[in-house]
């Protein structure tokens, strides 16, 4: 039967998942935001938290997933919910390019280039590349997603949406965690070097590590394009990057119960210290300042990673018993 | 210890939470703006002029009986905030929300109005799609792009200049009249096109480069602290090429940024200024605000948020109710010329504000702005 | 060609102006590996602190232009100075023994801290200094048109970068500040207060950075809250590009980003000129992975 804590868990999600028939469209919206910061952020586990990668240009990649899916929906009438896969793609096409001459770059000077790229995005996006990207105008006009026929058009629509595709992210990264890739991301971000000399692949994994990051935060493009209807470039600036950076890093790197908590403190504080008007961003900073230094390995930090070894021991010595090796906590 | 900190978020939440609960029975006036980030100074003013107007309002009694209560919401000049600002405000029942400013920002929040059947009026936002859809709720007491473009034009024409060279900073406002005037100029006559970037504050690469061109007027729809620096930068390079603003140009910090030797002969196109307002009543108004600000309005953008709030007003005085659907058709038909702030106020059938309203200045040798 | 030379002038002497700040970010990198992003902030800081001490005390005004300026950049360099001395207490020495990532959030909650708060103290408007107090005297160079502010602006920048390069290679204090940039563990050993190091370098970095913010005050005349963003960034581009913990690298990193800027803006597009600096960055350091001048640490094995 279920343990207490799955059960508690369970409830807590039932509890969650009928909040919007109880709370206002506005704070529905809110926890929505947060929906989509969570899976952004999960995105950015995988480069950030699990492989160690100093990540600042995230934002690079949400916006090709999103240009993506507006100027396919709006020039060439493709449903919204079709673009999603394309937008993924190209979003991770986007990062092969863009990561393969500088994924041998160290901590800092990835940090510097990868803000760079977010910027040149941006600067693109705002010259109108190709003619195709609106300028500081943005696209609008983009259509509504329909899922089996039904229109998503309220806060409370895109709600399950969102957190649908949220449970999604989470249930994939919770199986990324504990596959071999996700061992070998670890493995390079504790010591990239010994890594490689254990026979790692190391620009290989943290080249894939960038891709399937890009993916899935193409693919959340889409959904905020469709949630938006209109895109602009200011939505895609090197303050988005540092905001999902922070998410991660204060959630505790590579734990997905921190992603999560992290995405609600950070985009919910600012909302519920609206109250306070133009003091907002100024509190919020000094409550960044604080959580690090009161909680500095993040507020949930991953567990470590156990390794049963008596009872791999036994096992061995027991050759019968069909066990994978001890299991990650 | 952990328990106490849990019930102390809990309190803390629930207590901003509610603290949203205001007085029943007031006429609610939401405004969006960009309280916080990059484009503070503009959003601030919108709101200290939302709030010095609606004091008076109070003051004399209120509208139909009842006093007007202002909820102002932060956009940080940012979509994703605007539309959670719009959210909140469509569901603090208000009558009509002011704002915002940036007509991407004003866009993302235009379909959450809409929808909730709530009046917007934008007072900073002059791109030309957002009064092209329709939208019977959707006003705004700014000018648009092409109406500005056209009257530049005219006047870019009236100069007979032979090469022009126009600068932009890529913004939407920016660009947008750059582009609208650019459309109805003789394409021979344009030497220079290109974008700066604002908020940097070096443009000497920039106007060597323009100055290789060679032209003989320099047209900068762009903001008056740019154009201050270009004014300054271009005097030191020893350059005299006469300079047109915008309607963002017009702010008296302008010569101030300049100096008034680099300012002396620059042009602006554009609605009135602050300063040229002969109205008592907005010059009355003008001195309430210096008096407890100690400095005038930064720009234009953020007056047009007072002309807002006074329309709004007068419509729900005129029409004795509080329903957007009565207030809307009293925009569309019954407000005709209606003296406020920056002129009079009538809207087309699109939510447009009607009428031509521009006029050229120049800055004489004292520093001061002169009408043409 | 005359003015691929005044395009070249130009960038210089903006250059020197990231230069400056790049010091501050470089400095501290070497010996806290850490990027102050609250660095940028401490240059706004040092603008603003210095239009207020200029007219509130009319420095000018009873000391003359030239005196006054040295007497109010001075001022501003001990107040940054001291600002920087407490974000560090504050801020990240708390965070010292934890993951690098946690101390580079606590600086990024900082640098929102400062900006907000210049915008609150100040106003979110532009501010402007008064105009008449550097020379106005254009000189002809190569027969371009220089104005001689600028040769003063890009004097100073180089005047202060050696003054720190001899603080750091010639002195006491500066062999210590190198050693625990090397190796913390290692300059404790040998007696070295760290402790005291690190504080010492907090107060220099930022200090150049706000003496940074007054020269660009006095020159261009318009500060505003928001200008410590995009001179950072640049300023952080610029210290990277030399080398990031490299002093003289900083210095490079700086004049070299301020001249590919201005070549870039000329020659290929105004609009796309921020893009291209960056790419050439990018190409610059898949060339040359630890920048130009490459790293002071050694790597490990």
């Amino acid at each position: 039967m279920m343990d207490k804590r799955t059960l508690a868990l369970f409830a807590g999600c039932i509890l969650f998942g009928i909040l919007p028939m109880f709370i206002n469209p506005y704070w529905t919206d809110v926890l929505n935001n947060v929906g989509l910061y969570t899976i952004l952020a999960l995105s950015l586990n995988i480069i950030l938290g699990h492989a160690g990668l100093f990540h600042m240009g995230h934002a690079a990649f949400y916006a090709v997933g999103a240009y993506t899916t507006a100027i396919l929906n709006t020039q060439y009438g493709v449903p919204v919910m079709y673009t999603m896969p394309l937008a993924g793609l190209l979003a991770g096409i986007f990062a092969l390019i863009v990561a393969r001459p500088i994924i041998h770059l160290r901590g800092d000077y990835l940090l510097i280039v990868t803000i760079g790229i977010v910027e040149i995005v941006r600067i693109a996006l705002v010259n109108d590349i190709f003619g195709l990207t609106g300028g500081a105008n943005g696209i609008f006009g983009i259509a509504r997603p329909s899922m089996f026929g039904f229109k998503i058009k309220k806060p409370e629509h895109f709600f399950y949406l969102i957190w649908g595709f949220c449970l999604l992210t989470i249930f994939f990264m919770h199986r990324l965690e504990n596959s071999r890739f996700g061992r070998a991301l670890n493995y390079i971000k504790e010591d990239d070097v010994a890594a490689e000399g254990s026979g790692i692949d190391t620009a290989y994994y943290k080249l894939i590590a960038f891709v399937l990051g890009a993916f899935w935060a193409g693919m959340t493009g889409t959904i905020f394009a469709a949630k938006m209807t209109i895109i602009s470039p200011e939505s895609f600036s090197f303050w988005e990057s540092v905001v999902l950076f922070t998410i991660v890093i204060l959630g505790g790197m590579g734990s997905i119960r921190g992603v999560l908590v992290g995405a609600f403190l950070i985009i919910g504080l600012p909302e519920l210290f609206r109250e306070l008007a133009m003091w907002r961003m100024l509190v919020f900073g000094l409550a960044m300042i604080l959580m690090m230094i009161f909680r500095t390995q993040g507020l949930i930090p991953p567990p470590p990673r156990k390794y049963d070894v008596l009872a791999y021991l036994k096992d061995a010595i027991k050759p019968s018993a069909a066990s994978a090796e001890g299991g990650a906590r | 210890m952990k328990k106490l900190i849990h019930a102390l978020l809990l309190g803390l939440v629930l207590s901003l939470m509610l603290s949203g609960i205001s007085w029943a029975d007031t006429i609610k006036i939401g405004v969006q703006a960009p309280l916080t980030g990059k484009y503070a100074s503009e959003g601030q003013d919108m709101k200290n002029i939302v709030d010095i107007l609606a004091e008076k309002v109070n003051a004399a009694g209120g509208v139909n009986g009842k006093k007007v209560e202002i909820i102002a919401e932060d956009d940080a000049f940012d979509p994703k905030t605007a539309a959670l600002a719009a959210q909140r405000l469509t569901t603090s029942g208000v009558v009509a929300v002011i704002g915002t400013y940036g007509s991407a920002i004003t866009e993302a929040a235009q379909g959450i109005y809409d929808e909730a059947e709530v009046i917007q009026i934008a007072t900073g936002s002059t791109m030309v799609r957002l009064t092209e859809k329709g939208m019977k709720y959707f006003f705004r007491t700014c000018p648009r792009d092409d109406a500005q473009g056209a009257a530049a034009a005219s006047i870019i024409k009236s100069f007979g200049s032979k090469r022009i060279a126009i600068l932009h900073d890529n913004s939407s406002y920016s660009k947008g009249l750059a582009e609208e005037t650019k459309a109805l100029l003789d394409p021979s006559t344009i030497v220079f096109y290109d974008a700066l970037t604002p908020g940097e504050q070096d443009y000497t690469t920039i106007l060597t480069k323009v100055k290789g061109s060679n032209p003989d007027l320099l047209y900068f729809p762009g903001y008056y602290n740019e154009a201050g620096l270009l004014l300054r930068q271009k005097m030191e390079m020893k350059w005299n090429v006469p300079m047109l603003g915008g309607d963002a140009t017009n702010n008296a910090d302008l010569v101030k940024i300049a100096g008034v030797e680099a300012a002396k002969g620059f042009m602006f196109v554009g609605p009135p200024g602050v300063n040229d307002l002969d109205d008592p009543a907005t010059k009355e108004f003008l001195a309430t605000y210096k008096a407890r600000f100690n400095v005038m309005p930064a720009s234009i953008w953020s007056v047009f948020a007072g002309d807002a709030f006074n329309v709004i007003i007068e419509a729900v005085k005129q029409t004795g109710s509080t329903e957007p659907e009565k207030i809307a058709e009293y925009f569309h038909k019954g407000l005709k010329d209606y003296p406020s702030l920056t002129g009079t106020i009538s809207f087309d059938a699109k939510g447009d504000r009607a009428g031509k309203f521009y006029r050229l200045s120049k800055v004489n040798e004292k520093g001061e702005f002169i009408l043409q | 060609m005359e003015e691929f030379f005044q395009q070249l002038t130009n960038g210089l002497a903006v250059g020197g102006i990231y230069a400056l700040i790049a010091l501050g970010y470089t400095m501290v990198y070497g010996v806290l590996k850490l990027i102050n992003f609250a660095h940028g902030d401490l240059f706004t800081i040092g603008a603003f602190l210095g239009l207020t001490l200029l007219t509130s005390l009319g420095l000018t005004d009873h000391l003359g232009a030239f005196a006054g300026v040295v007497v109010l950049a001075a001022m501003v360099i001990v107040l940054v100075g001291l600002i920087g001395f407490l974000l560090e207490r504050t801020a990240y020495r708390p965070l010292r023994n934890s993951p690098r990532l946690s101390a580079v959030v606590s600086a990024l909650g900082a640098s929102i801290f400062f900006q907000n708060a210049v915008m609150l103290i100040w106003g979110a408007r532009p501010l402007v200094y008064p105009h008449n107090i550097l020379p106005k005297t254009i000189v002809s160079i190569f027969g371009m048109d220089v104005p001689l502010v600028r040769i003063i602006m890009l004097g100073t920048s180089l005047v202060l970068m050696y003054a720190l390069y001899y603080l750091t290679h010639k002195t006491k204090i500066g062999a210590a500040i190198r050693a625990a940039a090397i190796d913390q563990g290692a300059a404790k050993l040998m007696g070295i207060d760290v402790n005291r190091v690190i504080a010492l370098v907090f107060c220099i970095g930022p200090a150049l950075g706000g003496a940074a913010g007054v020269m660009v005050g006095l020159y261009y005349g318009q500060i505003s809250f928001t200008m410590g963003w995009l001179y950072g960034l640049k300023a952080f581009t610029a210290a990277i590009l030399g080398g990031i913990g490299n002093i003289p690298g900083a210095m490079v990193g700086g004049l070299l980003l301020g001249v590919i800027e201005s070549l870039g803006a000329a020659y290929i597009s105004i609009a796309w000129k921020d893009a291209i600096s960056f790419l050439v960055l990018i190409l610059i350091l898949i060339i040359r992975p630890t920048g130009l001048l490459g790293e002071r640490v050694a790597d490990k094995v």
